[in-house]
C-alpha cells in the first residue's frame, strides 16, 4: 500500500503537511473560540487571534448568552433536540425496518434494487421542490410552528440515509443465524429482534447520530415552517443578523453552542459514519 | 463485537448526555421568559445609566395613563419587532417600558424579534394563515397596501376617545408621517419613529480654514459648507477621501454608505435620487400631483415604472460616483458598519436616518460629539423634466424633503385576541413624553418627527432638554435644524411608495442597485431591469387595483 | 415458508408509505401549482406553460441563478475531491495519532452550514477578517474586500463549503485507499518505484468508483446549496451569489409567488433528474 522506508526529510514534509491540513480543519472552531471571548467593539476594529497576549478576553458574551438571552436559546435548544430525536426515531424505526426487508427479502413485482434506488434518487430530490407545498399542507393541517411539523419533514429527509445504510449493514450479517431461528420456529419478526437487530445494533447507532446531526442542522424548512414555540437552534443562530449588522459575537457563541450535541454523538460514532454517509457504498 | 459494543454503549450514553443537559430546556419550554431583571434595574427600567433612568420615570410620570381596563390582568400580548436586541433601534424601547407596562396594566407582552430580511414574511405569514401569533405589529410603513388589500390590520380611531386609553396629539406629528399612519380617512398606526435621511458632516473639518484653503487649492473654487447639491458633496467627499484628515496616520474616508444586499441600502438611492426626478407643478400649488409633476414611482396616469427615466440613471450614476469616494468595502456593509466608519472619525460624511444624529451623541460608540453637522438631503440645479424630455439647467437647486425609510411604528393585527390592550400599548407608546424621550435617546432608533421634538417655531422642544439628555447644544440643533428643514422647510415631497407589492418591488430593486453599484451592469442597465421586474409585479397583482391605489396614496386627480 | 410472501411488506411497506405520503403528495401540489398563477392569499389563475416560458426565456435571475449554482456545484465539487484525494493519500499509512485526526476531520461535517455563513462574515471580513489579516501579513498590500465584487464574494462562499466539505471527501476516500487489498501494491513496487506511476496505475483505477460516488453525492448537495450564501451574502452583491435554491425561496417564500417559485422548482427537480439518471446505472451496480 505504501512503501515503508522513508528518509527524515519525507517524514518532516509529511508532518508539515499534516500540520496544515489539520489547522485548516481545526482554525474555524479556534477562531469562533476567541471571537466568542472578545468584547463587541474589540471584534470590529483590531485583528487578533491569541487572548491575553493580543487583547483582553472577557466573557461578557457567555454570560449574555447564558443569562439574558438564555431563555430563548434554551427553548430552541429544547425544540432541536425533540425534533431531531424525534425525525430520528421515526426515520430509523421505519428505516431500519425497511433495510432489513430489502436485506433479506426478495421482491418480485418491484425488484430490491428499484426500490432502494427509489430511497436512493429522494436524496437527489431538492428540499426546495417541496418547500411550498409543505408549508401550505402544514398550514392546511394546522401544524405551522409546532415541532410535530419538523420531525415529519425531517424524518422524510433522512430516512433515505437510513434505509440506505441499514439495507448495506444488513446485507453482511450472515444469514444462517436468522435462518436456523425460523426453522426453530420463530416468527420473521422475532428473527429480526433477537437476531439481526443486537448485531447490527451500532451501525444503526452510527445512522442515528447522522439522522440527528442532519435534522439539528437543518435551516431551510425550520425557517419556513416555525416563527416563534418550534424555532430550533438553527434559527436562532439566523437571529443573530439584526437591524445594524450581524452581530459577530454572536455567531461564534451559537455556533459553538450549536455543535457541541451532534459533535460529540459523532465522535462516539466515528467508526461507522463513512459508511453512513455514503449510504454503505463505500465500507468505512 | 466488545468493540461495537462499547461504541455503542458510548453512543447510548452520549445521548444520554444530551437529553440530560437539555431536558431541563425542554421541560421549561412554552414558558420560556425573559430573565428575572435584579441586577441593572433602576427605578423598573433595564438600564445602569441613573440619568437615564432619571429622564425616563419623569416622561413616566407625564405621560397620560387613562383608566387602565382592571380585565386587563394577566393577559399578554405578542409584539413582533425587527431585531434590535435589548438596547437596540426599535426593539429596545419595548424592553425598557415592558416593566411599566405591567405596572399600569397588571398585563404583559412578549417581544418576538425578526432578522430584517424576514420580517415582511413572517408577518405576512402570520396574516396569511390567519394565525394571530402577533397582536402587534411594528412595521414598516410600505406593508400598508398589503394590509389594507387583504384586510389585515385593524384602523384605531374607533378608540380615540373612549376614557380607558392615554390620549395622544395625533397633530404633533409632522404631516408627511402622519400620512403614513392613516389610509384613507382612518388612522391604523400609532406614533413611534419619524425617518426621513438627512446628509451628516464633520462641522469641524469642513469649517476648519486649513481644509478651506487646501480645497481651493486643489479644486479652484471655495468649499462649498452649505453643500446644497450633490454635485457639491460629490467634489468634497473625494476631496477628503484617501486624505488622513483626523490625524491617525490613516487615509481616511469621504464618505460612507451601505448597500449591502437586504441591509436597507436602497434607500440611500431614493433619497439621493429624488431632486434629480421629482420637479415642481410650475403652477400653484408648486406640490400638485400631475403627470409629469410630483411623481417618483410610477407614471400616475398608466402605471408604468418611471424607475429608468433618464433622472433615475444621472441619480444612480451620482451615488456610483459618490461611492468611489469612499471605503471600497461599503458595498458590502450593513447600516451599522456605515454609521460605525462615521460615528468613529473615519468618514466626513454620510447621508442616513436621525440614529446617527442621536447616536453621535452616546460617547460609548461616538468620537464626534461636538463636531456634527447636518443638513436635508440635498438637491441639483439638473433635474430631469420629463415633459420636454431634458434635463434642466436651474439657477436655484431643485429640493425635494422626504420621508425614505420605514418609520417604524405599531398596528393591530386583526386576527388578535385583545385588540383594547393592544391599542393601550400603542396609544401609550404615542404619548408625547414617552416618545420624545424615545426621540431623545439615540439606542432606542427612535427618530424625531413631532412638534415637541422640534425648536420653534415648528415646535415646543427646548435645547435644554436634549443637553439635559446628553446632546451638545450645536449637535442638537444641527440635527434636529435638519430635520425640522425636511420636514417643513423643502417645498416638495418625495412620495411615499406603500401599494401592495411595494416591499418586493423594493427588494427586487435592492438587489439590481447593488449590481450597479458593484459593477456588474451600467446604471442604465440596472435601472432597465428593475423596470422590467416592476412592470411585471404590477402586472401580478393587476395593473388597474394597483393604478387606483397607486392615484389614491399619491393625491393625483385624474 | 408462506408466511414470507407476505411478512416481508410489512418491513418494507411503512417506509415506503411514509416517504411516499410526504414527498409524493408536495410534488403533485407544486406540480399543479406550477401551471398557475398563484400568489398567496389571491385567487389562482391557469396559465398553462406560461411560468416555465417565462424562466426559461423571460427571466435573466433564473439563469443567472443557475450560472451561480453551477459555478459552485464545479467548483466545490472538483476542490473537495481532489483535496480530499491528497489528504487521503497522505494518511493512508500507519501514523500516529491516526484515529485523532480523523475525530478532528469529522467535525466540519457535523456544523450548521448557516452558522458557518455568519462566522464566514468575521473570518473574511475586509478589516479584521483572518483571511485578509494573513494576506496583509504575506505581503498584498490589498486584499479583496471579500463581499463588495462579485468574484471574491463567490470564493469566499465556496472556500467555506470546501471547509466544510472537504472532510467528508477525506474519510470517504481514506476508506476506500484502506479497503483496496495490499496484495496488488507489493507487486506493483517490483516492477516500478516511482509512486506517481503506482498511483496513476494501481489507485486511481482501483478507487474510481468510491471517487465516482463521493462525487455524484458532493454534486447533489452542492446543487441544494442556501443555507451559506443565505447567511454570508444573502445572494449579493448584486445577485452573484444568488444560488438557485435561494431565488426560488426568495420568489416562493419571500415574496409568496407560489405558481412561478413552483415551475423554478420542477425545472431544478428535471435538472436532478436528468444527472442522476446518468448515474444510476453504476449506483444500480452497487446496490446489486
Amino acid at each position: 500500500m505504501y512503501q515503508g522506508k522513508s528518509t527524515l526529510a519525507d517524514k518532516i514534509a509529511l508532518w508539515v503537511v499534516i500540520l496544515i491540513a489539520v489547522s485548516w480543519a481545526i482554525f474555524p472552531f479556534y477562531w469562533a473560540i476567541v471571537t466568542s471571548f472578545k468584547q463587541p467593539g474589540v471584534i470590529m476594529t483590531t485583528p487578533s487571534l491569541i487572548p491575553w497576549l493580543q487583547f483582553t478576553p472577557t466573557l461578557a458574551n457567555w454570560n449574555d448568552e447564558f443569562t439574558q438571552r438564555w431563555p430563548e436559546i434554551s427553548r430552541a435548544l429544547g425544540n432541536s433536540l425533540i425534533v431531531s430525536t424525534g425525525a430520528t426515531l421515526v426515520a430509523i424505526t421505519l428505516g431500519t425496518m425497511a433495510g432489513y426487508g430489502l436485506a433479506r427479502f426478495r421482491f418480485r413485482r418491484w425488484k430490491n434494487k428499484d426500490m432502494t434506488m427509489w430511497f436512493l434518487s429522494q436524496r437527489f430530490l431538492p428540499p426546495m421542490a417541496t418547500a411550498i407545498p409543505f408549508f401550505l399542507v402544514m398550514k392546511f393541517l394546522n401544524l405551522l410552528d409546532t415541532q410535530l411539523a419538523l420531525i415529519l419533514v425531517n424524518a422524510t429527509f433522512t430516512m433515505p440515509f437510513a434505509v440506505l445504510t441499514l439495507r448495506d449493514v444488513f446485507k453482511e450479517l450472515p444469514k444462517e443465524m436468522e435462518e436456523s431461528a425460523w426453522v426453530d420456529g420463530a416468527s420473521h419478526f422475532q428473527a429480526f429482534f433477537r437476531i439481526a437487530l443486537p448485531l447490527a445494533a451500532p451501525a444503526i447507532a452510527a445512522a442515528a447520530v447522522i439522522c440527528f446531526a442532519f435534522s439539528w442542522n437543518e435551516f431551510l424548512f425550520a425557517l419556513i415552517l416555525t416563527y416563534r414555540n418550534a424555532q430550533p437552534i438553527t434559527v436562532v443562530i439566523a437571529g443573530v443578523e439584526h437591524t445594524q449588522g450581524v452581530q459577530f459575537w454572536f455567531v461564534a457563541t451559537r455556533l459553538l453552542i450549536a455543535i457541541l450535541p451532534p459533535a460529540l454523538l459523532a465522535l462516539t460514532a466515528q467508526r461507522y459514519i463513512v459508511r453512513g454517509l455514503t449510504f454503505g457504498a463505500v465500507k468505512g | 463485537m466488545s468493540n461495537k459494543l462499547r461504541s455503542l454503549l458510548a453512543t447510548i450514553a452520549m445521548l444520554g448526555m444530551v437529553l440530560a443537559l437539555a431536558a431541563p430546556q425542554v421541560m421549561a419550554a412554552p414558558p420560556a421568559q425573559e430573565p428575572t431583571e435584579e441586577a441593572g434595574m433602576i427605578s423598573g427600567f433595564p438600564t445602569t445609566d441613573p440619568n437615564e433612568a432619571k429622564m425616563a420615570l419623569e416622561a413616566f410620570n407625564k405621560a397620560d395613563k387613562g383608566q387602565p381596563d382592571p380585565a386587563w390582568k394577566g393577559k399578554k400580548l405578542t409584539i413582533a419587532v425587527y431585531s434590535g436586541g435589548q438596547r437596540g433601534p426599535i426593539s429596545g424601547p419595548l424592553y425598557f417600558w415592558r416593566n411599566k407596562f405591567e405596572e399600569l396594566t397588571g398585563a404583559t407582552y412578549d417581544i418576538v424579534e425578526i432578522p430584517f430580511a424576514e420580517l415582511r414574511e413572517k408577518i405576512f405569514t402570520d396574516l396569511q394563515t390567519g394565525a394571530g401569533t402577533y397582536d402587534i405589529l411594528i412595521n414598516c410603513s410600505n406593508y400598508y397596501g398589503d394590509y389594507i388589500l387583504n384586510d389585515w390590520i385593524i384602523p384605531i380611531d374607533q378608540y380615540f376617545d373612549d376614557p380607558r386609553f392615554p390620549k395622544w396629539d395625533r397633530d404633533s406629528v409632522a404631516p408627511a408621517v402622519a400620512r403614513l399612519m392613516q389610509w384613507g380617512d382612518r388612522w391604523y398606526g400609532g406614533n413611534n419613529d419619524h425617518d426621513a435621511q438627512v446628509l451628516y458632516y464633520r462641522r469641524d473639518i469642513i469649517e476648519d480654514p486649513k481644509w478651506q484653503a487646501a480645497f481651493k487649492e486643489e479644486m479652484g473654487y471655495d468649499m462649498p459648507v452649505k453643500m446644497e447639491t450633490w454635485e457639491e458633496v460629490l467634489d468634497i467627499a473625494k476631496f477628503f477621501n484617501k486624505k488622513d484628515w483626523n490625524g491617525d496616520g490613516d487615509p481616511d474616508d469621504g464618505i460612507t454608505l451601505h448597500l449591502k444586499v437586504g441591509g436597507q441600502g436602497f434607500f440611500h438611492f431614493m433619497a439621493l435620487s429624488a431632486p434629480y426626478v421629482v420637479i415642481p407643478y410650475p403652477g400653484d400649488p408648486p406640490t400638485k400631483v400631475t403627470k409629469y409633476h410630483n411623481v417618483y414611482w410610477f407614471d400616475p396616469e398608466t402605471m408604468e415604472p418611471l424607475i429608468n427615466s433618464p433622472g433615475h440613471v444621472r441619480a444612480l450614476e451620482m451615488l456610483l460616483a459618490l461611492s468611489k469616494a469612499g471605503p471600497p468595502a461599503m458595498w458590502g456593509w450593513s447600516l451599522g458598519e456605515a454609521w460605525a466608519d462615521f460615528l468613529s472619525g473615519n468618514a466626513v460624511m454620510t447621508f442616513s436616518w436621525g440614529d446617527v444624529g442621536s447616536l453621535s451623541q452616546d460617547p460609548t460608540q461616538s468620537v464626534i460629539q461636538g463636531k456634527l453637522g447636518a443638513r436635508g438631503i440635498p438637491g441639483t440645479k439638473h433635474p430631469y423634466d420629463r415633459e420636454k424630455g431634458q434635463f434642466l439647467d436651474l439657477e436655484k437647486p431643485n429640493m425635494v424633503g422626504n420621508q425614505v425609510g420605514c418609520s417604524w411604528h405599531p398596528v393591530i393585527s386583526k386576527f388578535s385576541k385583545e385588540p383594547e390592550l393592544a391599542y393601550y400599548f400603542i396609544a401609550w407608546q404615542s404619548t408625547p413624553e414617552i416618545n420624545h424621550w424615545n426621540v431623545a435617546y439615540g439606542w432606542t432608533g427612535v427618530d424625531p418627527g413631532t412638534t415637541y421634538d422640534w425648536f420653534p417655531p415648528y415646535g415646543t422642544a427646548k435645547i435644554e432638554e436634549y443637553v439635559a439628555g446628553g446632546y451638545n447644544a450645536d449637535d442638537a440643533k444641527a440635527f434636529i435644524g435638519a430635520y425640522q428643514d425636511n420636514f417643513y422647510n423643502y417645498p416638495i415631497f418625495q412620495n411615499y411608495m406603500r401599494i401592495p407589492g411595494t416591499p418586493e418591488m423594493q427588494e427586487i430593486w435592492d438587489v439590481h442597485l447593488s449590481e450597479a453599484v458593484t459593477g456588474q451592469v451600467s446604471p442604465q442597465e440596472a435601472l432597465d431591469r428593475t423596470y422590467d421586474d416592476w412592470v411585471r409585479i404590477v402586472e401580478d397583482y393587476g395593473k388597474d387595483t394597483l393604478l387606483k391605489l397607486y392615484q389614491e396614496s399619491i393625491g393625483y386627480q385624474p | 415458508m408462506p408466511e414470507r410472501s407476505r411478512v416481508k411488506y410489512l418491513f418494507v411497506l411503512p417506509g415506503i408509505i411514509w416517504v411516499l405520503c410526504f414527498t409524493i403528495f408536495p410534488l403533485l401540489y407544486s406540480l399543479r401549482l406550477a401551471f398557475f398563477q398563484a400568489r398567496l392569499g389571491k385567487s389562482e389563475t391557469f396559465i398553462w406553460l406560461e411560468n416555465f416560458r417565462r424562466a426559461l426565456f423571460d427571466d435573466y435571475r433564473f439563469w443567472n441563478s443557475i450560472g451561480v449554482t453551477v459555478f459552485f456545484v464545479a467548483c466545490s465539487v472538483i476542490c473537495t475531491v481532489s483535496l480530499g484525494l491528497a489528504l487521503a493519500l497522505l494518511f493512508n499509512r500507519p501514523l500516529r495519532g491516526q484515529r485523532l485526526f480523523r475525530a478532528l476531520f469529522t467535525t466540519p461535517l457535523f456544523t450548521a452550514p448557516i452558522a458557518l455563513g455568519y462566522l464566514g462574515l468575521t473570518i473574511f471580513h475586509e478589516q479584521v477578517g483572518a483571511v485578509n489579516t494573513a494576506l496583509f501579513a504575506l505581503g498584498i498590500e490589498h486584499p479583496p474586500a471579500w463581499f463588495s465584487s462579485i468574484w471574491p464574494a463567490r470564493i469566499a462562499i465556496v472556500l467555506v463549503d470546501i471547509w466544510q466539505w472537504t472532510p467528508f471527501c477525506f474519510l470517504v476516500l481514506l476508506a476506500g485507499l484502506q479497503s483496496l487489498p495490499d496484495e496488488i501494491y507489493e507487486a506493483a513496487w517490483l516492477d516500478t518505484s516511482s509512486s506517481w506511476d503506482v498511483f496513476r496505475h494501481i489507485t486511481l483505477p482501483l478507487l474510481t468508483p468510491v471517487l465516482f460516488t463521493v462525487s455524484i453525492l458532493r454534486m447533489v448537495e452542492a446543487f441544494k446549496m442556501l443555507d451559506i450564501p443565505f447567511s454570508m451574502t444573502s445572494g449579493g452583491p448584486g445577485a452573484a451569489t444568488q444560488t438557485y435554491s435561494f431565488y426560488i425561496y426568495l420568489t416562493g417564500l419571500r415574496n409568496f409567488n407560489a405558481g412561478y417559485a413552483s415551475a423554478l422548482a420542477y425545472i431544478l427537480l428535471f435538472v436532478m433528474l436528468l444527472i442522476s439518471l446518468s448515474f444510476f446505472n453504476r449506483l444500480r451496480q452497487i446496490y446489486e
